[in-house]
């Protein structure tokens, strides 16, 4: 078989109801284990939520994962506790923490609600790091639709010798459901990946969270623009392609006289 | 293949999306190796897989696209067709019919079947406009009429596929007509995006109902329901969608990043801090 394995399991996560891309990863962890730390790495899920003991919520991922701990980014302490777990380097650190205070904002301004959570880490000619958004309204009992919305952007910035350049991967997990006497049943859920790369100006340590903020601002506002044409436009056009409410005896004829008035105003 | 291993494998063929059974099939074959024990364990949830998805197929020396699925398949295997009054049997791993041969209907309401075959036939050219496919079969026990449509549009090259299903039972002896309409839409370029819809619907037809009433109430019913369906594209664009992330911040203005240790969370944008709501700091604004 030509097709590596690997590929092939994304390929199949790119095919099934992205619904259950949990369910099904795990799936394929059972019949491929070998795959399992290469898939857990690569693949994006919702973002589970967890309080700290400074009593403010924090997104986990496989990002701030050290065995079955997490790193709180508002305490830098792992829960449950490690004597040893992985942390930044001070400076790194020190960014860190003023990439969640900004990124906290960020999310007030665009998410009015939600929860936000930054992790940065060393690389060997820079650093990296992923910044994660979640918003999931509980639902009232009234609504007969809600939905969740999760943002996973990851970046690396490296120091090239005359500027600091920047490459981000950004995912957007967005469900919805939706249920009613006479709708029935509607889901409409998937993901989205885009990536942006981009070089600025050394500057201050400081100017790191300003050109992340950008970057990480203008591919997101292009993927909700995106999302919002591919779920509410293109499914739309898509039903209407498979069945036409008008009868089409009579949408081709209203073409036909649009057609004739066409030709005839040209001829005059 | 372990039965665990198959389970999966088998659940991963029943969620294929239209269009895609060969390359979900091509992938289980890339994790699991494509002997041919693979194919023949397999084949229970294709065969599954393709009557649930009403797969269509052309009959050698035929024109028309005849159905596959649970409600025309014969005792001994083979389905058959009314309006062009054959039966073949099915190879479900290829798709491929063969062995055709002729089908005379014989049933106590083969008048109103085969009046609703040709109203269904307009119904389709009316309504379906991509690769479309009906019929009408009498159940095993010849009490009730099951009517299926089905719609495809495959385009693969722009990453996106789709699939509409009618499934309809009329009781003559009631004229009681239930149904489910399921709709089918996978996007998939850089992402996977799917819309699943299942929408049970009923209405109730007057004693001795024509074949041509019969595909009228059809008819009405899928009708009612894509409007429906089409309203609630709008409202969730409207609202669900909006209340989750707004396209700018409150001030219309993109954030000026050199600035932000400035900006107050909740202060600056009018209203007071809101963190579950959503829709509060709007009615702030000045």
């Amino acid at each position: 078989m030509s097709v590596d394995p690997f590929d092939a399991s994304l390929d199949l996560l790119r095919r099934l109801n992205p619904k259950r891309t949990g369910t099904n990863l795990n799936s394929i962890i059972t019949i491929a284990p070998d795959l399992t730390e290469d898939l857990l790495a690569t693949v994006d899920q919702p973002l589970e939520v967890a309080r700290c003991k400074s009593g403010r919520d924090y997104l986990l991922c496989d990002y701030n994962r050290d065995g079955d701990s997490h790193r709180s980014p508002w305490t830098n302490e792992y829960d449950p506790p490690l004597m040893d777990g992985t942390v930044p380097s001070e400076s790194v650190r020190k960014l860190e923490i003023a990439a969640n205070e900004a990124f906290d904002v960020y999310r007030d301004l665009y998410y009015e609600g939600g929860v936000s959570s930054v992790y940065f880490w060393n690389l060997d000619d820079g650093f990296a790091g992923v910044i994660l958004l979640k918003k999931a309204p509980k639902p009232s009992s009234a609504a007969k639709s809600s939905g969740t919305w999760d943002s996973i952007h990851v970046f690396e910035a490296n120091d090239k010798q005359r500027a600091w350049h920047y490459k981000l991967t950004s995912t957007v997990i967005l469900n919805m459901v939706s249920s009613g006497e006479t709708l029935g049943e509607l889901d409409l859920s998937g993901n989205m990946t885009r990536q942006a790369e981009k070089e600025f100006p050394k500057g201050e340590d400081s100017d790191h969270i300003a050109n992340i903020g950008q970057m990480v601002e203008d591919l997101e506002l292009k993927m909700r623009n995106l999302m919002q044409e591919v779920y509410f436009g293109k499914a739309k056009d898509v039903v209407a392609d498979l069945r036409s409410v008008a009868s089409l005896s009579a949408t081709n004829k209203d073409r036909g006289i649009h057609q004739e008035m066409l030709s005839g105003l040209r001829q005059r | 293949m372990s039965p665990e291993a198959l389970e999966i494998a088998s659940n991963f063929i029943l969620d294929a999306p239209p269009g895609e059974l060969q390359d979900v099939r091509a992938d289980i074959e890339s994790l699991l190796g494509d002997d041919a024990s693979l194919i023949e364990e397999l084949t229970p949830a294709i065969e599954q897989y393709n009557k649930e998805q009403l797969v269509s197929v052309v009959l050698p020396g035929g024109s028309q696209r005849v159905i596959v699925s649970e409600y025309n398949e014969l005792p001994d295997g083979r389905y058959f067709d009314v309006e062009s009054q054959s039966s073949w049997a099915f190879d479900h791993v290829t798709q491929k019919a063969s062995a055709v041969q002729t089908y005379t209907l014989e049933s106590k309401h083969a008048d109103i079947i085969k009046s609703a075959v040709r109203s269904l036939s307009t119904h389709l050219s009316e309504h379906y406009p991509a690769l479309p496919s009906s019929g009408i079969y009498p159940s095993t026990d010849d009490s009730t009429i099951a009517v299926v449509i089905v719609g495809n549009k495959y385009s693969p090259s722009n990453f996106w596929n789709g699939r509409w299903r009618s499934f309809f039972q009329f009781d003559p002896s009631n004229g009681s007509l239930t149904g489910t309409i399921k709709v089918d839409v996978h996007y998939y370029e850089d992402g996977n995006v799917r819309l699943l819809t299942k929408k049970s619907v009923e209405a109730q037809l007057g004693s001795g109902a024509s074949g041509a009433e019969l595909v009228k109430a059809v008819a009405a019913e899928e009708k009612k329901y894509q409007e429906e369906l089409n309203r609630e594209f709008v409202k969730l664009a409207e609202g669900t969608f909006k209340g989750l992330r707004r396209q700018l911040p409150v001030t219309r203005q993109k954030i000026d990043w050199e600035k932000i240790g400035t900006y107050k969370l909740g202060q600056d944008i009018g209203g007071g801090r809101n963190n579950d709501g959503g829709k509060d700091n709007e009615c702030g604004r000045q």
